[in-house]
């Protein structure tokens, strides 16, 4: 009976009407320290992203992708670009779509770094990147044709840090992506990063920072590559138990019982009789009165 | 923005809404795509009705207070008007959650002259869901009392702290309520408390809704068809101004986070949710939750602890909220004449069927309309402003 469940369900998986979506979010802000310290590497990964994306087209021929850039200043797709596609003759017998991929890719970027000016950033704002991604999906969500199924995620590959001035955006992204069903992957090539960790929690993809960069490729392929419904069946890398503990406004610091406002919803490691975000002025007793409030309501 | 729904006239003095004239067919003969215009400029609108800085009650207590009468077998609503509620309040609650997370719902059933109350004001939306779902085999019988409900909804209100904001929601469905006293001095009782009342009519207009809603602040409406109940339904969801007898309260809450120490396996422990349900019984399991305050362990966030009463929750619970408090700017539409090629998100190339674009204020990107609905109903974040880093830094700082 169970193994009758098992084929049925493996047969709803390679019907036909299925597309798959991955759009590939590639950091190529110069400010982040990787690239800072040796520019050529942003070539490699770029040949990764390549091989990688064209190994996603590979496995079906419904399968869809983008690419987009998030640059210092900007985000951009950068395949299918906004221009018009180019027009590409089979070379050394390459699949045509492959070569198209390839040199669409590297004329928007190329593009995009001509246009650099030189003020550096360390920071990247993928939120955003993040947000035209979703919008993006959005839009192939609406036009696909009817009986179709779309399945779609965004892989994230970045050296840069997060911190907290971006802290609403993404959480904004990460619940939108939830909501939609749409899978954030994070491929961490220099830094730690915490936020995009509890993004991949919340939408249930993966997180995984990568040891060595040489490999990059053969990381992508490994873990970033299978679907999500296939993932379960492999041996990936465990996932790391991710810390939801918030931050208090006051010192930045982690706390485990913590004052929120009832206005702002700011939270505060000690009481203080005024919100520094909104300025509202608080009763004094309040703590104590609702806890007192609470005691005899369970008596 | 201001228009004919001045609150005065009367819906026959209105300017007729003549919808087959607005219905235009597009080159191929079809009519969709006017059609799917008239439902986004009404969402645009109402956008643009929501008021920016205004304090807003976040931590919301509401009752739903459902008529269960005779009145909700009729069948104007397909299959009956109490189906289509429940199949209405069950998206409902879910959505609620989603939206507030911190906040709490509870459901009593008005039937035969009484009250009940079929769900007690809880965090958790399966509880309601369930009890909801329940109701369908219910006989409906007598009239609906008005008074009796409103009365168990203030009891319990009542007791919540300061800071809560204390809501009811009628859905009624009938045209009278058999009451045992006089229902106005509920309704003084109600506005002394603060509690705001929003009043969803399936059938008529009532005066004694009307004016309960109007004493208290809250918004009466009566139905057109099921969409359009679904409508003013999910108007609920967003948190609303908060009442003026509201007040402010830093309020303590645990963020618990998991038990972890390096090499060792987590002891197998019982969670205090399910330790004295009867039909699915605690199991021993590792993972979970502990309070910081007692350590007892929840499986799920956000719950009040049962020993110690401190409230647990997890940082994006809280994050969730915080579209309501800082929104995306609303954008405004401009006649299309070329200003950029594509969509700025969606990359969707303009065509001349486009004959409106929009325009973020801030960062002054140009949309489609489904990009600016999409960012305004579930994103709530311009990304022409998230990928611009000067407008980002303003706005942090």
């Amino acid at each position: 009976m169970s193994l009758e469940l098992e084929t049925t369900k493996s047969e709803d998986f390679v019907s036909t009407d299925e597309i798959s979506l991955l759009v590939i979010i590639l950091d190529t802000n110069p400010g982040q320290r990787l690239l800072r310290e040796n520019p050529q590497t942003l070539t490699q990964c770029v040949d990764s992203i390549i091989a990688f994306g064209n190994s996603h087209l590979m496995q079906k021929s419904q399968n869809k992708l983008a690419i987009m850039a998030c640059h210092s200043k900007t985000s951009e797709f950068i395949y299918p670009g906004a221009s018009k596609t180019l027009d590409i003759r089979q070379i050394d017998g390459q699949y045509e779509v492959f070569t198209l991929v390839e040199r669409t890719i590297k004329t928007n970027l190329h593009k995009i770094i001509a246009t650099e000016n030189t003020i550096l950033s360390n920071e990247s704002l993928l939120a955003g990147a993040l947000s035209m991604a979703l919008c993006y999906i959005h839009r192939i969500q609406r036009n696909k044709p009817p009986g179709c199924k779309l399945n779609s995620r965004i892989l994230v590959v970045t050296g840069s840090g997060d911190s907290a001035f971006q802290y609403m955006s993404y959480m904004n992204v990460f619940f939108t992506a939830q909501k939609q069903n749409v899978v954030i992957d994070v491929c961490a090539l220099d830094q730690h990063l915490s936020l995009l960790q509890q993004g991949c929690d919340i939408t249930n993809g993966l997180y995984l920072k990568i040891p060595q960069l040489q490999g990059l490729l053969q990381y992508l392929l490994w873990v970033f590559l299978p679907e999500p419904p296939i993932r379960p069946k492999l041996v990936l890398p465990p996932p790391v138990k991710v810390d939801y503990r918030a931050a208090c406004f006051c010192h930045r610091e982690m706390v485990d019982i913590g004052y929120v406002c009832s206005v702002c919803l700011s939270i505060f490691c000690k009481f203080s009789p005024i919100c520094t975000t909104c300025h509202t002025v608080f009763k004094m007793p309040g703590p104590l009165a609702v806890k007192s409030k609470k005691k005899k309501m369970k008596l | 923005m201001v228009d004919e729904e001045d609150a005065k006239e009367y819906r026959w003095e209105t300017g007729y809404e003549k919808t087959w004239e607005a219905i235009k067919e597009d080159d191929e003969g079809f009519l969709e795509a006017s059609v799917t215009d008239i439902i986004q400029r009404a969402k645009r609108k109402r956008q643009a009705q929501k008021l920016p800085n205004t304090k807003l009650g976040m931590m919301r207590h509401l009752y739903l207070l459902l008529d269960c009468s005779d009145s909700m077998s009729n069948q104007d609503l397909k299959p009956t008007r109490l189906y289509c509620t429940l199949k209405l309040l069950e998206l409902f609650i879910e959505e609620f959650f989603d939206q507030n997370p911190i906040s709490q719902l509870g459901v009593i059933i008005m039937q035969n002259k009484r009250a009940d109350k079929i769900s007690e004001l809880t965090g958790n939306p399966r509880k309601h869901i369930k009890a909801i779902t329940t109701l369908n085999r219910t006989s409906l019988i007598g009239e609906p009392s008005l008074q009796n409900g409103l009365n168990v909804a203030l009891k319990s209100l009542k007791l919540l702290p300061s800071h809560a904001s204390r809501e009811v929601l009628v859905i009624i469905g009938s045209l009278t309520t058999c009451d045992p006293t006089d229902i106005n001095t509920t309704i003084d009782a109600l506005k002394v408390e603060g509690v705001r009342c929003s009043i969803i009519g399936l059938a008529a207009e009532v005066h004694i809704c009307k004016q309960l809603a109007a004493e208290t602040n809250g918004t009466y409406s009566v139905i057109l068809d099921d969409s359009h109940y679904k409508d003013l339904l999910f108007q609920h969801i967003e948190p609303p101004p908060a009442a003026v007898c509201l007040d402010s309260s830093l309020i303590k809450m645990g963020f618990p986070h998991q038990m972890v120490t390096e090499g060792t396996d987590e002891p197998l422990t019982m969670c205090m949710c399910h330790v004295d349900s009867v039909e699915e019984g605690s199991k021993l399991t590792t993972g979970g939750y502990y309070c910081p305050q007692c350590c007892s362990k929840y499986c799920e966030l956000p719950v009040e602890c049962r020993v110690c009463g401190l409230t647990l929750v997890s940082a994006p619970h809280l994050a969730r909220s915080y579209h309501h408090l800082f929104p995306a700017p609303s954008f405004k539409e401009t006649d299309y004449n070329n200003q950029s090629l594509i969509c700025y998100s969606c990359q969707k190339s303009f065509t001349d069927l486009d004959k409106h674009v929009y325009q973020c204020p801030k960062c002054e990107r140009t949309f489609c309309i489904d990009c600016d609905i999409f960012i305004h109903d579930v994103l709530h974040t311009c990304p022409g402003c998230a990928t611009n880093p000067a407008i980002l830094q303003s706005n942090s700082d």
